[in-house]
């Protein structure tokens, strides 16, 4: 029995800037900020049932953010080396690496902090033929049925057959910081990796820097004078 | 061509069909109440879990375009029919037009840093962000339809407590870490109070923290809002958080650091604290 991670090595959004024109992304990277909350759900669910918890990255492998999962907790991780895939692409690399491994929970997060789709979790479910769980922000598994708590503006607790595809929120848990020892361990562990490629169905035709011309003044002085200097701002500004 | 437009929400649906009707083609609709912006509408049942269902019979309507709204059902609908028709996809679609065979797609990405242009291949599934746009009404003859009984089960439903909606809000309040300890919401609540706006939070207040409920929740993964003020009290400015203020007209940051990177997406800075600033500020506005 296993529970399967999928976690994406994105650009830190911290440091993209607009250089001459351009987005410069490329800049260090790191695990994209929810899928953390995905790693520690997957080790959360196999320290109760005992279930193996492997990881699953696709696109960039960078080794350092893998040994990271790793040493969060994850038994093992499959890395996916491939050139640059779409959605759909990412589904169908996801599913190859995890044939024969039967996992009963596949978790991902909500989104990513690249693309920011939210498509992932729901594709991939259909692509694998497993129940979908998405939004989730708590999760109990009950043998074969889980119970999850989730969050689509209204809160719904549901009760839905394994093996399940499982989107999770940034409220779901929070993300534990491994020790020095364990980022020690974590270099003993597994790393399988395969490559994958896939024409894709959608083009990134250019990505431009979305530069909002914010006036950035500042305001610094005694608080009264400076709500006043607000307010005659904002009076300008035509909002008060 | 054939042109599919879906959302559990009213205004997302208008919004929706509106970007869809510019499409051209023969344009369907799924939506739980009744509307004239479509020519063949289909009225589902939307009992719980309806998600996948939904999507299961929208697959059998063989569209080459889904256009739907931004919500969260609506994207697990939208992207669960992308998967069983492996079609390709984007969502928070800002523009959206008709090429050769092909669908050309502007959105946001890198937590709102950039703005990407996409070329889909068709058949093509999107989500769009809302907008102004009033679609022109269509024949509108509508269908029921029953849907297939899903394998989710919803045990217990607990609405979400809609009492200020930070969409429609033209002034927000929001607040951050900064503002110290959940009492010291009751100054940025006080000051939405005299201007007339709502209040939301940073992911760390209503998410960790739970100094006000998750669905005030203003960033990347909870709203993305658009007023014409926006007050950021205490409010560092993560990538995440600015993500979900971008389109704002005017931005207001009250920071005791200088050198927070909200300052770098504020057009006015105050530099101080937060809740004199609010005490001032009601006072003020209060003569």
């Amino acid at each position: 029995m296993s529970v399967v991670s999928c976690f994406k090595i994105v650009p830190d959004d911290t440091l993209i800037r607009p250089v001459g024109g351009k987005l410069e992304t490329n800049v260090q990277v790191k695990i994209s900020t929810y899928d953390k909350n995905a790693i520690e759900e997957a080790v959360r669910i196999k320290e109760k049932t005992g279930w193996k918890a492997i990881g699953i990255t696709v696109g960039n492998t960078d080794r350092k953010s893998v040994r990271e999962a790793l040493s969060m907790g994850l038994d093992e991780v499959i890395s996916v080396s491939s050139p640059y895939l779409d959605v759909p692409g990412t589904a169908m690399a996801v599913a190859e690496a995890i044939k024969g491994l039967s996992p009963k929970i596949v978790l991902t997060a909500e989104t990513t902090t690249d693309s920011s789709t939210s498509a992932f979790p729901p594709y991939l479910s259909q692509v694998l033929g497993y129940t979908l769980v998405s939004f989730a922000r708590s999760i109990a598994v009950q043998g074969d049925k889980v119970k999850v708590e989730r969050s689509v503006g209204d809160i719904e607790v549901i009760e839905a057959p394994l093996p399940a595809v499982i989107s999770v929120t940034g409220e779901i848990n929070t993300p534990r910081t491994p020790s020095v020892r364990q980022i020690m361990e974590s270099s003993k562990k597994p790393v399988k990796q395969v490559e994958f490629s896939q024409v894709p169905l959608t083009e990134l035709v250019e990505v431009k820097p979305f530069v909002v011309n914010r006036k950035r003044v500042i305001i610094e002085k005694p608080m009264e004078e400076a709500v006043e200097q607000l307010l005659s701002y904002l009076k300008g500004e035509g909002i008060l | 061509m054939r042109v599919l437009v879906m959302s559990e929400d009213p205004e997302f649906f208008r919004s929706a069909s509106a970007m869809a009707q510019k499409l051209g083609g023969e344009l369907l609709g799924i939506h739980p109440s009744e509307s004239k912006y479509v020519d063949v509408l289909y009225v589902p049942d939307l009992h719980d879990g309806w998600e996948v269902p939904l999507a299961d019979f929208a697959s059998t309507l063989t569209p080459d375009v889904v256009v739907t709204g931004g919500t969260r059902r609506d994207k697990t609908f939208a992207f669960s029919l992308a998967g069983k028709l492996r079609s390709s996809v984007a969502s928070d679609v800002t523009e959206l037009s008709l090429g050769d065979s092909f669908l050309l797609a502007k959105r946001v990405v890198y937590s709102g840093m950039g703005i990407a242009t996409l070329k889909l291949k068709l058949p093509a599934v999107v989500t769009v962000q809302k907008n102004v746009m009033e679609p022109d009404i269509r024949k509108g003859e509508v269908k029921k339809v029953q849907l297939p009984e899903s394998n989710v089960k919803v045990l217990s439903r607990t609405p979400a407590q809609q009492s200020v909606s930070l969409d429609k809000a033209k002034i927000i309040v929001s607040v951050g870490r900064g503002m110290g300890s959940k009492e010291n919401v009751k100054y940025a609540e006080d000051l939405a109070k005299v201007l007339n706006g709502a209040v939301g939070g940073s992911r760390p207040v209503t998410a960790e923290m739970g100094w006000l409920p998750e669905d005030r929740q203003i960033g990347l993964s909870g709203n993305k809002v658009r007023p014409q003020l926006y007050i950021a009290l205490g409010i560092s400015g993560q990538p995440q958080h600015i993500a979900g203020i971008r389109d704002s007209r005017v931005i207001v940051a009250v920071n005791k650091d200088k050198n927070a990177p909200i300052t770098e997406n504020a057009d006015y800075t105050v530099v101080g604290d937060a809740i004199e600033f609010c005490k001032v500020m009601v006072r003020r506005l209060s003569k």
